[in-house]
């Protein structure tokens, strides 16, 4: 993560921009008055605060300044696309074997925050593009959970936090904007933050086995920008199919967002996985491609599209890196209806050669150079970010949301120390509400009970139906636990 | 534990109806369960969006004050002319027809916001008759165009206040420009000629017709509609 000490928009700007020098010079002088301002403070020290550092200049003045940290790859794309009617947050939660005590759950969250100073951010709005800088206000405060979930984060609410909490019952919930972190990084602090729960209300749990010590110091790896370190020679663009089918429905009001939950055990859909020799993950998103590809055929269009899903892939399995802040890439296993009838095993094969096929790191280096160059474009840096967020919107729209039917992750299982065990029930993930009114899959799997979420603002239930009586009818028992008062299905 | 007969997945005992298709749950030997807490909480939670009041306020002060400046600086630039009238007439139309809505909480019917909204305009061009002394051009033209397209904006209005399929808007919409136009030509001629004589306005008429006319069998067609809706991918 890189650091620096100047404001951030002299320091994007003035390599470049030779017209707008005077203006620089003007912003320049501003900021050193408002430096002079606050130097009056820090030499006080009435108001100094823990997210700022002291800098000496000349003999004994001390002047304030605020750390920035720079959004990475995926922080650009996630700030200037976050708005009211879409969600870049994600929840995990877990369902704890005794009530949640609200006041240790606090106490965990105040101990455990100083130790993720990534989590502990605020976004801020610069002129060419938007950064972090350490939040220092109070909080974040625990609250109690809510009926619908992942709620659009507003910068300037809630204290500029970007991290939620909430209880519920047993359940602890924590929801993160994506910009912060990726599910590794989150589930990483999730699960410290969990043994620190468990301490709190008097269970012994060591640090160790994915437990960070918060006795240490944050370490500088824990906060690098993954992306940057990996750039390659080359950068190359994954081939996309360009137009999936959409799979809308009918949006719900604001703030309506259905959440349907199925149960299964673990054993049973690994040796049903095995059966098509292809991978939990590859089974599920197979799954889910056969019942988006029936929905559609079911639709009947003149002439159907290919169904495609976007997984993100953690690189840290192929890139070494201890980062906590994003580190992944999307891949889009799918394939095309139109061109005649598939069996399942067909899908699933299909799915298993296709993430074998195009999870090589150095496919995946060339994506990352990709991405990372587009950021460092000297012409994109000029533009100012007002201008700029339509620019990413809108590719976002044609390589984000136009390529695909579905998106579907799976952190894979949720492991914790041997103490820590017997007093988690099981785990649940919830992504956001997508920019258009269709669902977001996700799983997470702790001990023997997988959990599969499909959530989302469309009114009808007809993806989340299909999928789970797929999971029956291949011989899986689930469980359905669901938000959802109305089911939406047309008589 | 009841199982939905239609899913077969598993289902939360209090449930009545599976969340996943609607089907009633009958077990028959369920017995009456005691209060359990719902598997997910109830409490809905939603962000306050930023006020109406707040909002109007901030776009008024911001008409006020552009109107003040305008109005200082014609008292030194061509004083002649009361040409900050322009901007101040340009203001209050913005201000009818974004402020207004954001101060007025109670729906109001389309056709009276969609008359205040021409009417508005109305005050501007009548503004702009006063700094320059055209009040004839003001009544013999601008006023029965004024009042045209108010009509056949809240035609518009009403037929399409239910929400209509893309096909009905564009129709209507098309139809609605064709007679707006006719409308337009005959009251320039009117005015300059004294009598009607059509002729740009037939040809966009004309076109309009051409264009609602395979809109209108298509729509009018279900099997054409279908047609439409598979090969378009809506």
């Amino acid at each position: 993560m890189q650091r620096g000490s100047k404001p951030v928009p002299l320091r994007r700007v003035s390599a470049h921009d030779t017209i707008g020098i005077k203006w620089l010079y003007l912003i320049h002088a501003i900021c050193s008055a408002a430096e002079a301002a606050a130097e009056k403070y820090a030499i006080s020290g009435a108001l100094r605060r823990p997210g700022m550092i002291l800098k000496k200049r000349g003999n004994a003045a001390v002047v304030k300044k605020k750390q920035w940290y720079k959004l990475d790859n995926a922080g650009v794309l996630y700030s200037a696309i976050q708005r009211e009617e879409y969600s870049a947050v994600y929840r995990f939660s877990a369902v704890m074997a005794k009530p949640v005590i609200p006041a240790a759950l606090q106490n965990a969250v105040d101990a455990v925050m100083p130790r993720f100073p990534g989590f502990a951010m605020r976004i801020r709005r610069g002129l060419f593009w938007y950064y972090f800088e350490p939040n220092t206000a109070p909080g974040p405060f625990l609250k109690p959970d809510v009926a619908d979930p992942c709620q659009p984060i507003r910068f300037h609410e809630d204290a500029g936090w970007l991290v939620r909490f909430y209880y519920y019952q047993n359940r602890i919930s924590f929801e993160a904007f994506h910009a912060l972190a990726d599910g590794v990084g989150a589930l990483t602090f999730f699960r410290t933050l969990l043994a620190e729960y468990l301490r709190q209300t008097g269970v012994s749990v060591p640090a160790g086995e994915g437990v960070l010590d918060l006795n240490e110091s944050p370490r500088q790896e824990e906060m690098e920008d993954a992306y940057a370190r990996y750039v390659g020679p080359v950068a190359r663009r994954l081939p996309l199919v360009k137009h999936a089918y959409s799979n809308r429905g009918q949006a719900e009001p604001f703030y309506t967002f259905h959440v349907t939950m199925g149960f299964l055990p673990v054993d049973q859909l690994r040796e049903k996985a095995r059966s098509y020799q292809v991978s939990v993950t590859e089974y599920l998103a197979a799954a889910l491609l056969w019942v988006l590809a029936e929905k559609q055929r079911g639709e009947n269009y003149h002439r159907m599209r290919p169904v495609t899903l976007a997984v993100p892939v953690n690189l840290r399995s192929y890139f070494p890196s201890d980062t906590l802040r994003n580190f992944l890439v999307t891949v889009q296993p799918g394939f095309d209806p139109a061109l005649g009838k598939y069996s399942f095993g067909e899908v699933a094969t299909q799915v298993h050669h296709y993430m074998r096929l195009h999870t090589m790191p150095q496919e995946m280096r060339s994506q990352i150079t990709l991405n990372v160059r587009y950021q460092s474009n000297p012409a994109l840096q000029l533009i100012p970010r007002v201008l700029k967020n339509p620019l990413v919107a809108h590719n976002y729209r044609t390589r984000g949301v136009r390529p695909f039917s579905a998106t579907f992750t799976n952190p894979g299982a949720f492991t914790v120390p041997e103490a820590m065990r017997p007093h988690i029930g099981h785990m649940e993930v919830v992504l956001g509400q997508a920019t258009v009114p269709r669902p977001h899959v996700a799983s997470i799997s702790y001990g023997n009970i997988m959990e599969i979420t499909v959530a989302g603002t469309q009114k009808d239930a007809d993806l989340e139906r299909e999928f789970f009586r797929f999971l029956v009818r291949e011989g899986l028992p689930v469980r359905v636990e669901s938000n959802r008062t109305d089911t939406g299905r047309r008589v | 534990m009841p199982y939905c007969v239609h899913c077969g997945v598993e289902l939360n005992p209090a449930v009545k109806t599976c969340p996943l298709c609607g089907t009633a749950v009958n077990d028959p030997a369920a017995c009456p369960t005691e209060d359990r807490p719902s598997f997910f909480p109830t409490r809905r939670a939603e962000v306050a969006p930023v006020t109406r009041n707040a909002a109007a306020l901030l776009i008024s002060s911001m008409l006020v004050s552009v109107s003040v400046c305008c109005a200082l600086l014609n008292l030194a630039l061509k004083p002649q002319y009361d040409w900050y009238l322009f901007v101040v007439g340009a203001a209050v139309m913005l201000w009818i027809w974004f402020v207004l809505p954001l101060l007025v909480n109670r729906w109001v019917p389309v056709w009276i916001r969609l008359t205040i909204d021409v009417g508005a305009v109305a005050v501007y061009v009548a503004l702009i008759a006063l700094a320059m002394d055209g009040w004839a051009w003001f009544r013999g033209l601008a006023v029965p165009i004024l009042i045209l397209a108010a009509a056949v904006v809240c035609a518009l209005g009403w037929l399409l206040r239910r929400g209509h399929s893309v096909l009905t808007t564009v129709t209507l919409s098309l139809t609605a420009m064709g007679v707006f136009c006719a409308g337009v030509e005959a009251c320039g001629d009117l005015y300059f000629y004294g009598e009607w004589s059509p002729g740009w306005s037939l040809v966009v008429l004309a076109v309009c017709v051409g264009l609602c006319i395979p809109l209108l069998v298509i729509r009018r067609v279900p099997s054409l509609r279908e047609e439409v809706r598979r090969r378009f991918h809506f």
